[in-house]
This record gives C-alpha cells, structure tokens and sequence, in this order.
C-alpha cells in the first residue's frame, strides 16, 4: 500500500461526520464566554483603579494606570531588555538542562526496573524537599551570578520532569512488552519502538509541569543575590515601596509564562496528534 | 501469505504450570495436531489461558515440558500469534503502522509491509481506517486491528484467548464465519481458548475440556460436523445439541 490511500472508495469513515452548527450549543457559548471575559477584566481594572484612587490605597496597591506608567519608565530606561534576557535566559538554560537529565534518567530509571527500585526512596526523599530551601547552598557552590539561577532552576525543572517521567513510565503495561517480543521485536526494537514513545508522553506531561518551575527557579535566585533580571527588579522595587514597579514585574512574569505554555502546548499538538485525534467515527458496516 | 512456518504441532508433556507455590495447571498431557483446529473450555481459573501462555513462552512450565514443532519452548515464541480480550495497540501509531509492526519487527522492506497490511487490513474490513488512532475506534473493530495484525504476518500457530468476548453477539458470528474462512485459507494451527461451548463446537475439530483448578485434562471431545462449515448451519445440526450436552456435563458446572 502507498502512502496515498485511495480515499474514494472506502465508506466515509475517517473524517467523523461534521456537527451542524444548530446542533452544536457550545459554539454559541465560547463567543459569550470571550465576551464575558473581557468585560471581567474591565470591571476588574476599573475597581483596582477607582478603589486606589477613592480609599487612597495605591502605595498599597498601586493601580492599573501606575503599573502601566512603571513598566513603560522601565522600558524607557533601557533595563527592562536587559532585565527580560537575562531572567529569560536562566529560565531557558535551566528548563533544557533540567528537562533533558530529568527525562532521560527518569526514563532509565523507569525502565530499568531493578535500577529504579535500587533508587526509589532515595528519590522520593529528595523529591519531599522543598527545593526553594536548597536556594542559599546554591549561592554557596555558584555563587550570585547567572550560573547559579540556570543550576537552581534546571533543580525544579528536573524533579518535575524527571518525577513524571519516572513514574509514568513504571506504569507501562508489561504484557505489552511480552507481546512485542512475541510479534518479533528484539531488544533494541523494544526500546525504540515502545519505550521511547511510550515514555515521550510523560516527559511532554514533565515538561508541562516543570515550565514554570523554570521561572520560579530564576526569579527565587534572583530574589537571594542577583544584581540584574526581572526577579532583582521586583525585590529592588519592593525596597523602596514602589508597588508600582512591583505589580509591572508581576505582569512582565504573567506574560512570559503564557507565551511560554502557548508555545509548548502547540509543539504538543504536532508530536503528540494521536493523543488529540477526534474520537469515535461511525462503525462501518 | 508467503514464508509462513509448517503450522505447528504443540505437545504438552505432563506438563505443570504454578505460580510461586500454587499450582494452577497441571499435569497435562496433549498433543495439538498441526493445522488443528482446538477449543479449549473449562471454568473461569482452570489455568486455560496458562495453557496458552505455555505456547507462548510467555510462562514456563514448573514441570513437564511443552514442545513446539518438537523443540522445547524457550522464550517468546515468535512462530505463534496471540490475541486476546486485551488490546495491545500501540496508541500513538495509526491502524496502518500497528498492524505492520510486526513486519517492522522482522525486518521487512517497506512496500512488502505496506502489500501485506493492505491485505490484512481487507480482511478484516477495516478499509478506511488506515489512518485513524486507536482511541479512535471501537472495542470491535480494535479487536480486529489485532486480528489483522497477526494476519499480516501470518504466524503458523494462532493462540486465542476469548478474543471475541467483548463484541456483541452479531459481531461475533460474523467474526466466527472469517475466523473460519481464515483457518481454511491459512492451514495454520488454532488453538482457541473460550468458555462459550456454541463457540466451541461451531469452530473446533476437537473440544478439550479442563477441569477446576489445578487445571486437568477431563475430556477431549471430536466434532465431526463437516467441513467448511457455516456457522449458522453448524448450530443448527442435530448432532449440535448433543455435544453440547456432552460438554455441559463434562463441565460440572453447579
């Protein structure tokens, strides 16, 4: 068979039936539900603006128009570039160096069966600490510069990743193996073909969870010692009560992290399209 | 299909069958002639799957010995395929890529793997499907995914383990009518594992009947209704009734 099945002549099976737009209620919804949001976050900027303004609460919590004011003079400065590569960049390095040592041992470990059960407690009583507590031993052994937020922060990313992977992968079914190697796969086939796929799944899953750990891990390095970056920025301003800038820091980290699951999740939907493909097309005959 | 094996003879030398210190199957002795074709009922746990599994080389025997073509089972047995209620779908590849998976295996040229999946896949009526994912399709038509898989590679021995026990009853004729039109066509051995007796005795040449555990052997009955078989005409013949009395019996169901 050819790559280019003949799509003609089999009963109009694969591609699910399409949904009338009358029988379908949900598409009338989302277009509300986009509606109503917008309008929630009006009204919540209006109250957060009057508010500060009527009860005078702004050194408090500063305003919409103050935080749009802050991140523009920090714009205007020249810091904010520089502020954005640099946490970026110790997010970045620490999100790949975590994600890859934490998926491959995680799926060693996850497959080696005697490995992982060698390592198991181990493993679980460092996964039970809380990692930010590991944040001024960091400064110890790589001191404040860039090279201890890419450590701290590949920490966090590689017990998610490597956490997920970990037991995802344990739960293979074994009978699943037991059944390849009856269809005739060796060794490496088996690897190859069941094992990495089936693993993928849950280092993707990993990686879900572990990306904003990237962040946290180079913004709590910076909030210990640091002199630059989006996380020195907040505590800088916070000492000298500017909730301002603060709140603009807060915003500036809220869009990183959106665009940086936008664009995970849609490199998810490439690899992983088995996983999203429509379900249930008619039985034929 | 081409290069298939000699269909295979399986002999069962006293064997015995047990998990840690429990013994669940055993001693049986029996030989399954090649390109038989065998059902196998007995009670839930009488160790008819263990039997299986012994063919397989996914278990080996605690005793006794299984041999394979006259050679001891030793590891995956490669020469066999198996299905059972469970689906072993690889749920990332398409209908296509997991029934040529075993010709990947094997390593086979490309466009022979893809000739015989487009083979398997016809008979299995699953035409239209090629490129859908297996949660996509339902609990049948899965079941015949697999079916179509051991097709495409066309195994000289086929094991089945209560295969149809999840399809409705009209799916499950008309999957005993290709089933029969596939050991016609293919001259391998079955060996069908089941607790159904219409089943039983529609398909076999020979039903074994295994006891309550530790599975033994109580009683091998031949069915000598003529071949090829219709399943409908088959189940409606005289001799029909009386085997499955026999069966029953032979059972000892309470």
């Amino acid at each position: 068979m050819t790559r280019t099945t003949d799509s003609a002549s089999p009963p109009a099976a694969a591609t699910p039936a399409v949904q009338t737009r009358v029988a379908d209620p949900t598409h009338w919804d989302r277009h509300h539900i986009v509606y109503l949001q917008v309008l929630l976050l009006i009204v919540t900027l209006t109250v957060w603006e009057v508010t500060a303004r009527v009860f005078n609460t702004g050194f408090w919590t500063s305003s919409p128009i103050a935080v749009a004011k802050a991140l523009y003079n920090w714009y205007a400065t020249g810091l904010l570039i520089g502020d954005l590569k640099i946490t970026l960049f110790e997010a970045g390095a620490g999100f790949v160096l975590g994600s890859v040592t934490g998926g491959l041992i995680g799926f060693v470990l996850g497959w080696v069966r005697r490995l992982g059960d060698l390592f198991e407690p181990f493993v679980l009583s460092l996964y039970t600490l809380p990692k930010i507590a590991l944040a001024p031993l960091f400064v110890l052994w790589f001191g404040i510069g860039v090279v201890n937020k890419v450590m701290f922060s590949g920490l966090l990313v590689f017990f998610m990743v490597f956490f997920t992977t970990f037991q995802g992968t344990r739960q293979v079914d074994l009978d699943l193996v037991a059944n390849a190697r009856m269809l005739g796969a060796s060794k490496l086939q088996i690897w190859t073909k069941i094992a990495l796929p089936y693993s993928a799944v849950w280092v993707f899953t990993g990686l879900r969870i572990g990306l904003p750990y990237a962040l946290i891990g180079a913004i709590v390095g910076e909030f210990v010692a640091a002199d630059i970056g989006v996380g020195f920025r907040i505590k800088e301003a916070t000492s000298f009560f500017d909730t301002g800038a603060v709140f603009a820091g807060l915003v500036l980290l809220m869009g990183i992290s959106i665009t940086l699951l936008g664009i995970l999740k849609l490199i998810e939907r490439r690899t992983m399209r088995w996983q999203t493909a429509q379900t249930q097309p008619p039985e034929s005959a | 299909m081409t290069e298939r094996g000699q269909p295979g003879e399986i002999v069962f030398e006293e064997a015995c069958a047990s998990y840690g210190n429990f013994l669940a199957m055993g001693p049986i002795s029996l030989r399954v002639r090649a390109g038989e074709f065998l059902a196998v009922v007995g009670p839930s746990g009488c160790g008819k799957s263990t039997l299986l599994n012994l063919v397989a080389g996914i278990m080996k025997p605690s005793s006794g010995r299984v041999l394979y073509n006259g050679k001891p089972v030793d590891g995956a047995n490669r020469d066999v395929g198996y299905i059972t209620q469970k689906n072993y779908c690889l749920p990332w590849r398409t209908v296509e890529a997991n029934i040529g998976l075993p010709l990947e295996f094997r390593g086979f040229e490309r466009d022979v793997i893809d000739h015989r999946v487009a083979a398997a896949i016809r008979q299995v009526g699953l035409q239209g499907f090629e490129r859908s994912y297996p949660r996509q399709l339902s609990g049948g038509m899965l079941q015949r995914v697999m079916i179509a898989r051991t097709l495409a590679y066309g195994p000289a021995t086929y094991l089945m383990d209560e295969p149809f026990g999840s399809l409705d009853a009209q799916l499950r004729t008309r999957m005993h009518a290709e089933l029969l039109r596939l050991w016609q066509e293919t001259g391998s051995t079955f060996v069908f594992v089941t607790h159904d007796l219409h089943e039983a005795i529609t398909l076999a040449d020979r039903v074994v009947v295994i006891s309550r555990r530790p599975g033994q052997l109580k009683m091998v009955l031949d069915v000598d209704i003529p071949r090829p078989r219709d399943v409908i005409d088959a189940q409606s013949r005289p001799e029909f009734g009386a085997y499955f009395k026999t069966l029953w019996n032979a059972l000892d169901v309470h």
